[in-house]
């Protein structure tokens, strides 16, 4: 009991360290189009350790984050987030999600899926090919990248089944 | 067989994602106004560290990695601010002449671009100063490369920009020459491929040479004249053949843009900027087309 209590409080650490990363170094990383989401990331791999509905409360709250800070179409990125989230979270139940590969990729594909649902979601008007081919599957490779990082570095303290 | 408690539990996993999902569907169709509310309101509250931490981080960026760039910039804009002062005494004798009251001077206000990680990310922007700080609501902004968009909503400490690659993003303008004027509004070419700009509206008998530089014309009261909004790539199209579409580069990338000037409209009483027998304010319907927001 102390020892599961002892695991979710690094792994909030981590979750905590993520929100800071985004938003006080993320700017100084250079394009904001091609940097890694670390709250993103933090969101992935806190859904793929929860139960669907956790997940989809936590994507709904980044989701809302993400609205309140770039509100091109209030709503896009909450509704996108927390079905990602949902997704990723019964995903786990598919895939081998112990894998840290498997778990990048889950990162990256979700990026990709995020930002799909979120330029359709806001309408039309700019260039969608330039996101979706470029910009976006660049931003996810340095995401799933970071999240191996993340998985190589704390790898035991993510060995934990929040919804156990 | 799945037992009575699982069950239960994933039933409720299905009505906490349905939840977060008819609240999120909501959003998406109330109005905008409600939308930029709710924005504002987690802005100035809940999320006031983050963005507080945000701003911290932006400037430690500009103090540490682009000081050399901006000690240059200041080096050419001192160099070539040694001609002002004699091209200011030139331009008021040449308006006594005319008979012109003296030129508005619009105040401004520099703020940082706190970039977000969505793709949407360059159709708004948020700044690091809002309504405390001077910024109001259709408030021009402009980067040192030109025309960047206009303030869609300012909350107590942040305001959201409407960049040029907003769908609904419109300026009147003109070229540099002065010879066609018309509306510069965002491509709807998908792809990207042939400029993310177009000039709409140009009559058929004015044509625009490629290069040509395609300023803000200051009707419709948004935006001052004379930024730069692009430059002419080619023409995009031709309608009915009677108007003419051109493809523009644009000057400004809101996309990574680090720091904008608000220009703060004068809140005081213009009527000192017209001569006495001028023309009763709204006689020209033209003047109230063109730019978005108003």
């Amino acid at each position: 009991m102390i020892h599961a209590r002892a695991s979710r409080l690094q792994l909030a650490g981590v979750l905590l360290l993520l929100v800071v990363l985004h938003f006080y170094v993320r700017p100084r990383l250079g394009d904001p189009r091609v940097s890694p989401d670390f709250l993103f990331v933090g969101l992935m791999l806190f859904a793929m350790r929860s139960s669907p509905g956790v997940a989809a409360v936590a994507g709904f709250v980044v989701g809302l984050t993400a609205d309140a800070l770039t509100p091109a179409q209030f709503g896009a990125a909450t509704l996108a987030h927390t079905v990602v989230a949902y997704l990723a979270s019964w995903g786990r139940a598919v895939f081998f999600a112990d894998n840290l590969l498997v778990n990048a990729a889950f990162v990256a594909v979700g990026l990709w899926i995020r930002d799909l649902l979120v330029l359709a979601l806001s309408g039309s008007g700019r260039p969608l090919l330039v996101e979706l081919a470029l910009y976006s599957p660049l931003q996810a490779l340095t995401s799933a990248l970071f999240a191996l990082l993340v998985l190589l570095a704390f790898r035991e303290w993510f060995a934990i089944r929040l919804d156990a | 067989m799945t037992s009575a408690s699982e069950r239960s539990y994933t039933r409720r996993d299905t009505v906490m994602f349905l939840v977060c999902l008819g609240l999120a569907c909501f959003g998406l169709v109330s109005p905008d106004a409600w939308g930029l509310s709710i924005a504002a309101a987690l802005r100035d509250t809940v999320l006031a560290p983050v963005v507080w931490l945000q701003a911290r981080g932006e400037e430690a960026k500009t103090s540490r990695e682009r000081l050399r760039t901006i000690t240059a910039q200041r080096d050419s804009a001192a160099y070539l601010a040694q001609a002002i002062p004699s091209l200011v005494a030139e331009n008021e004798r040449l308006r006594q002449l005319l008979a012109l009251s003296r030129r508005l001077s619009t105040r401004y206000i520099a703020a940082e671009v706190l970039h977000q990680a969505q793709a949407t990310d360059g159709r708004t922007l948020l700044l690091s100063v809002g309504a405390r700080d001077g910024v109001g609501t259709f408030d021009p902004v402009v980067a040192p490369e030109g025309l960047i968009g206009v303030v869609l909503s300012a909350s107590d400490r942040t305001s959201v920009v409407m960049t040029w690659a907003h769908p609904e993003f419109r300026v009147s303008a003109y070229t540099v020459t002065g010879n066609a004027a018309g509306v510069v509004a965002p491509s709807a070419d998908l792809t990207g491929a042939d400029g993310a700009l177009e000039f709409r509206g140009v009559p058929y008998r004015d044509s625009v040479p490629t290069g040509t530089m395609v300023l803000s014309s200051g009707l419709g009261g948004v935006y001052p004249k004379g930024i730069p909004v692009g430059t002419v790539t080619g023409l995009a199209g031709e309608r009915a053949g009677w108007e003419r579409v051109y493809r523009l580069q644009p000057a400004a990338n809101p996309g990574s843009v680090a720091h904008v000037l608000v220009l703060v409209t004068p809140g005081g009483d213009l009527a000192r900027a017209f001569a006495p027998d001028s023309a009763p304010a709204g006689s020209d319907s033209t003047a109230s087309a063109g730019d978005s927001g108003r």
